[in-house]
Parts: structure tokens; C-alpha cells; sequence
């Protein structure tokens, strides 16, 4: 700051006469920098500027080159797509590290050319530059903030005018309100508009109209029967209607619990296993993912999103983690031609849970088809319920 | 002046060496890593032998030597030990012996892999042991994968498999200290034989939920996952973008920091 007072700003006149380097430097002076040294770095033509020259060239050379690299390769090299068992996989696998390795060395190249113009040609320079050091002088602050609080005082923005500020408050809280709206009022709908068709209570499980019941099917479409299978295993299945494979509410996972594994089902749910078959929903109650991470011998399923962990020996209860209500089971049975069926739709919304705090029983009405009740009571464990298909 | 190029010239030739060492360590690892794939076991044989009493009676004394004191005398299973075996079949024995999870080395959440005890005759003479004690599930004559169908391999395996063994068959953890094992170490008898006997605390597939054709598929599948080379060059373990955005943030960073902070010490 004193360097910048004690300069005087020339005239024109004064800097008409002034050569470009005496103007260079007298920019840098108002600027509060001193250029102790200054100058070219080599004699014009001399061997050293030229081998200076040479080596910022060599860099820009090589970036030109590797550009070039990155056109030819990407223009030219056999990158068709080789399976693992090809031989030619390695020509495959080569193609991006190959562009990246040439882009990376182009721009790198480039970077390390303008660099060392600074430091190999650019003029040899020792610039002084004068800080002041803290916060502003004294008078400058204080001179600022009366000038602030002056105008607040005489606008009367600080004790009255009350009508213009809660209006100002009103105009923004207003804007705020609508600029939000615009994006998410879209999203907010009454999910029990419906009644008992509402979106939350059906799924591709319910029975047709005319009362036919859904088969329970597999990834490619085809019926599943009990002796499908074996004792410990998981099978995951689809409503077999069109599209029952792709709906997000649908996927179930059916289970063959061993025959003397001691099972608790929850109340009001007995009878919805087919003896050791057991069909939940795929879809974890904490924020939807698919849980399926299955441990035969524990018969706890897990999610892998957040470890939320369901015991199926025990009607499917959140034993761990963040989720909150059981996954929902679903009622299955086996048809007249020996297939699993879904005797009908699930009693529970599937999936994420926060529409509902328990089953049955919401803060905007009840499932139409199943009684309210209370929070699920789980049976104490030396009363398992008979199972019986 | 001399002595200052002097100077320059000796810590060039030191950058330069330093240079050829790092050129070196990369090709060596690549030369190491292409001469363990050449070299690496990938046979496997399991194909069940000519089953007589004599290997049975083999399998028999081969059992009552190692298995008997958690899996009983007559494999009916050791109250708190080990379970009964009755049943178990010649796929559950040839994965948990030829894995070396079996014989049981020490108490623990989940018997880890390890180098096998028995040979290939004696497992197979305590499989036909075991499988005459009760049936149970069987390895086919033959695996092969030649024809298998990789694509239909790769969404069976992402449906029934990817949720525990994850998508590019790196394992993952399971509840109390159990896991699901990475799958690169596994011959393909080894899975097929995981995917007939549901091991630990693996569900089983029945040849009916996943036929005979669809489990080469899958374990097309997992073959092509391992044999991969990854396009981006190193894969950090196949974990996915949570340790790659590590990476890149710490040691992009860390370069970029060190070479600001060094060009700026230079000028």
C-alpha cells in the first residue's frame, strides 16, 4: 500500500516518452511490486537460448505426439468387444488404458512445456512485492462501519418500518414456497385415494377378477412345483402374470425350511406357509432393496444395502438393523395341477414401510379387506402354531 | 559453472535410474503375474470312480479316522459338534474335503479354505462312504463348460448368486462372522458341487431350481468374471466405485498436491 502512494501516476505526456520496458515495470510498481532484477534471460541466438528453446520444444513435440497416438488408436485399434475365454482379450482390454495413457501423456506434456517456458525462457525476473500486514487501519474500519449502520439508522430498517419488513419477510418466504412447489408438489398424492384398489395394497399377486389365483413362477416364466425344491434351499418367484417379472412390488422369495426346524408365524398369518414352504416378499421393509442374502442355517435373510437382517424361522421379524416391520408373507397354497399358487395378495404393503406404523392400521384408514390390529404379538416360543398343508 | 552442470548431469542420470527401476518393477510383476496364470492348477477332476465295497470300506476307515469324533459313528452327527451326514451325499463331501474346509481345523463362525488333507482317491472314497450311508446329491460324470451359455449364466448368477457372492464373484460378509467366500479360488467342480449341496449356511439349488445346464451357465459365468482383464486397468479388488473413488481422490490428489508443491519449490 505505501509502495502504490508513494508512486505517482506519470502523465500522458510522461508516458508517451517511456519505453515498453519502462512501462512494464512502472505497471508492476503502481501494483506495489519491485523488480529488483529484470531482463532477458539469453543473449539473442545465443547456443544456450537455442538449447533452452529445444527443451520446452521436446515437450510440446511429445504432446503432439501422443495426441496423435490418442487419434491413431482410437481410429484404428481392433477394439471389438473378446470374451474371457478369447485369446484376443488382451487386445480388448488394452483399448482404454491405451486412450487414457495417450490423452493423459498429451495434456501432461503440454502442461510441463508451458511450465518450463516460465522457468527456461520466459525473462529472468527478482520482483519485490510489498504486503501490509493484519487487518485494515483503524480509520478504515471504523469510517466503514459507520457509513453501514448510518444508512440502516436513517432507512429506519432497524426499529420501524414493520409493515415493509414482514411484507419483504412474506414476498421471499412466498417465492421460496412456489420455487420448491414447482419440482416437488407433483410427487405428493393421496396413496389411499383408490380405497381398496390403492396402489399400496395391490400387487401383481392379486387374484384375477374372476377369481383364478396367480402361479407362483420363475425368472423365465415357468411354473414352479414343492418338489422343485430341495429341503434348505431359496428360491426367488414372480407373479406369473404379464409383466409380473419386472413389477417392483412383486418379487417373493420362497423358502423349503428343513421339516423339524421349530417355525413361529405371526398372528393372524397361520396357515399362509405350505408346510415347509414359505413365501416373503423380496422387498426389505427399511427402504426397499432386495433382500436375499440368505443363511440356510441360521434362517436369517440379509440386506445388503444396511444390513437389516430377517429371522425367517420367526415369522420374518427385523432382528437387526434399521429396518422396522417384518417382510410381509405371502399366502400360498399348491393348485388342482400340483403348482404353487397365491392363494391371495399380500394383507401389508410391500416394501418400505413408513406409509404405516403397524400392520393394518394407518393414520389414514385401515386395509379394506383385514381387520385393524394391534401391533403383531409374536406367540411365546414353546407354542408353535400347527403346520399343516 | 562446470561444477553446476557437473551437478545436473549427476542428478539426471539419478532421476533417469530411478526411472528404469520403476519400468523394471512394472514389467517384472507383469512377467510374474502372466507366468502364475500360465502356471496356475486349473484341472479338476471329480468324476466319481468305479464305486465298489472296497473303496467304500476305504472311505469307511478313511471317516472313522478323521470325521467320527464330530460326525458320529455312524454319521448320525455330534450333539453340538457336527451334523448328521446322513443324506449329505457325494457333492457335499467332495466340496467340503476337496476345499479343505473339512476335516475342521479349529472352532469358528465359518471353516475358511484351506489346502486339502486327502488326495483325490481317498475324498472320493469317503464321498461313496458317505453316499452309501443315505443318498443324497451327486456330481455329474463330467463338468463342462465349453458350450455353457455365458449371458444366461451371467443373469442367473446375478439372480441367485450376485446377492451374497457379489456380482463379480468377490465374496461378502454374512451375519456373526460367517461370509459368502470369493469364488476365484474355486475349480468348477468345487462350485458346481456348492450349487448341489448348499454348504454352510449356502442355500441349495436343486437340479430342479437351477438344471444341470444352467449351473455350467453360472459357472461359465464365474470363470468369465475371474478371467476378466479388467479395462481400466487395476480393479482394486473388484469392489466398485466406493474404494475406486477412494483411490482416486487420495492418491490423485496426493499427486497433484505433490507436484504443484515441487514445481513450486523448484522456481
Amino acid at each position: 500500500m505505501s509502495t502504490v502512494d508513494k508512486t505517482a501516476v506519470p502523465t500522458g505526456d510522461e508516458m508517451a516518452g517511456m519505453t515498453q520496458e519502462e512501462l512494464a515495470r512502472l505497471g508492476a510498481r503502481l501494483d506495489g511490486v519491485e523488480l529488483v532484477e529484470y531482463g532477458p534471460r539469453f543473449e539473442a541466438d545465443s547456443p544456450a537460448e537455442k538449447r533452452a528453446e529445444r527443451q520446452v520444444a521436446k515437450w510440446f513435440l511429445l504432446s503432439a505426439a501422443s495426441a496423435l497416438a490418442f487419434i491413431l488408436i482410437f481410429v484404428m485399434w481392433p477394439a471389438g468387444y473378446q470374451d474371457p475365454f478369447s485369446s484376443r482379450q488382451w487386445i480388448y482390454a488394452l483399448f482404454t488404458p491405451l486412450l487414457g495413457i495417450t490423452l493423459g501423456a498429451a495434456i501432461l506434456c503440454l502442461g510441463i512445456g508451458v511450465m518450463s517456458i516460465a522457468r527456461r525462457i520466459a525473462p529472468h525476473e527478482i520482483a519485490v512485492q510489498q504486503r501490509h500486514v493484519g487487518p485494515s487501519a483503524d480509520h478504515d474500519r471504523r469510517t466503514l462501519g459507520a457509513e453501514l449502520m448510518d444508512t440502516l439508522d436513517k432507512t429506519g430498517l432497524k426499529t420501524r418500518r414493520g409493515v415493509l419488513k414482514s411484507s419483504l419477510l412474506l414476498a421471499g418466504g412466498g417465492l421460496a414456497s412456489a420455487a420448491i412447489l414447482a419440482p416437488i408438489g407433483g410427487l405428493i398424492r393421496n396413496p389411499w385415494a383408490q380405497g381398496k384398489d390403492s396402489e399400496l395394497w395391490v400387487t401383481p399377486w392379486k387374484p384375477a377378477a374372476d377369481g383364478t389365483l396367480v402361479r407362483l413362477t420363475m425368472q423365465d416364466g415357468s411354473f414352479v412345483r414343492p418338489e422343485d425344491l430341495a429341503t434348505g434351499s431359496l428360491m426367488t418367484v414372480f407373479p406369473g402374470v404379464p409383466g409380473g417379472a419386472t413389477a417392483s412390488d412383486a418379487a417373493v422369495m420362497l423358502f423349503r425350511l428343513r421339516p423339524n426346524e421349530p417355525i413361529r408365524v405371526r398372528t393372524g398369518q397361520d396357515g399362509f406357509n405350505y408346510g415347509e414352504f414359505f413365501a416373503f416378499s423380496k422387498i426389505c421393509t427399511h427402504v426397499g432393496c432386495p433382500v436375499s442374502l440368505y443363511e440356510d442355517q441360521t434362517g436369517r435373510v440379509l440386506c445388503p444395502c444396511h444390513q437389516s437382517q430377517f429371522d425367517i424361522h420367526d415369522g420374518a421379524k427385523p432382528v437387526f438393523g434399521p429396518a422396522t416391520r417384518p417382510l410381509p408373507q405371502l399366502p400360498i397354497s399348491v393348485d388342482q395341477e400340483g403348482y404353487f399358487v397365491a392363494v391371495h395378495d399380500f394383507i401389508e404393503p410391500v416394501g418400505p414401510g413408513f406409509w404405516e406404523s403397524f400392520q393394518g392400521s394407518t393414520p389414514w384408514g385401515s386395509h379394506p379387506e383385514v381387520q385393524p390390529q394391534p401391533k403383531p404379538v409374536f406367540p411365546p416360543f414353546g407354542q408353535l402354531p400347527k403346520e399343516n398343508p | 559453472m562446470q561444477a553446476h552442470s557437473g551437478g545436473r548431469f549427476r542428478r539426471r542420470s539419478k532421476a533417469l535410474r530411478r526411472v528404469t527401476g520403476l519400468v523394471g518393477l512394472v514389467l517384472a510383476l507383469a512377467v510374474l503375474g502372466v507366468g502364475y496364470s500360465a502356471f496356475a492348477p486349473t484341472g479338476n477332476s471329480a468324476a466319481a470312480g468305479p464305486v465298489d465295497a472296497e473303496t467304500i470300506a476305504h472311505g469307511k476307515s478313511l471317516f472313522d479316522t478323521s470325521c467320527i469324533s464330530c460326525h458320529g459313528a455312524n454319521l448320525e452327527g455330534v450333539d453340538g459338534k457336527g451334523p448328521s451326514l446322513i443324506g449329505a451325499g457325494q457333492a457335499a463331501v467332495y466340496f467340503q474335503l476337496a476345499t479343505g474346509r473339512m476335516p475342521a481345523k479349529a472352532n469358528g463362525a465359518q471353516m475358511p479354505r484351506a489346502i486339502p488333507v486327502f488326495n483325490q482317491q481317498d475324498i472320493d472314497a469317503i464321498a461313496a462312504y458317505v453316499q452309501s450311508m443315505g443318498g443324497g446329491a451327486q456330481l455329474p460324470g463330467s463338468i463342462d463348460i465349453a458350450n455353457a451359455d455365458l449371458a444366461k449364466g451371467a443373469e442367473l448368477y446375478r439372480l441367485n448368486c450376485a446377492s451374497c457372492h457379489n456380482f463379480t464373484g468377490k465374496g461378502g460378509a454374512l451375519s456373526q462372522g460367517k461370509y459368502a467366500p470369493p469364488l476365484n479360488q474355486a475349480t468348477n467342480t468345487e462350485i458346481y458341487a456348492a450349487m448341489l449341496s448348499g454348504p454352510e449356511n449356502m442355500p441349495t439349488f436343486s437340479d430342479a431350481q437351477l438344471t444341470p445346464t444352467e449351473k455350467l451357465d453360472i459357472i461359465k459365468y464365474v470363470r468369465a468374471s475371474n478371467d476378466t482383464i479388467s479395462p481400466g486397468g487395476y480393479d482394486l479388488g473388484g469392489f466398485g466405485p466406493a474404494p475406486e473413488g477412494l483411490i482416486a481422490f487420495l492418491v490423485g490428489m496426493g499427486v497433484i498436491v505433490s507436484i504443484t508443491l515441487w514445481s513450486g519449490s523448484r522456481s
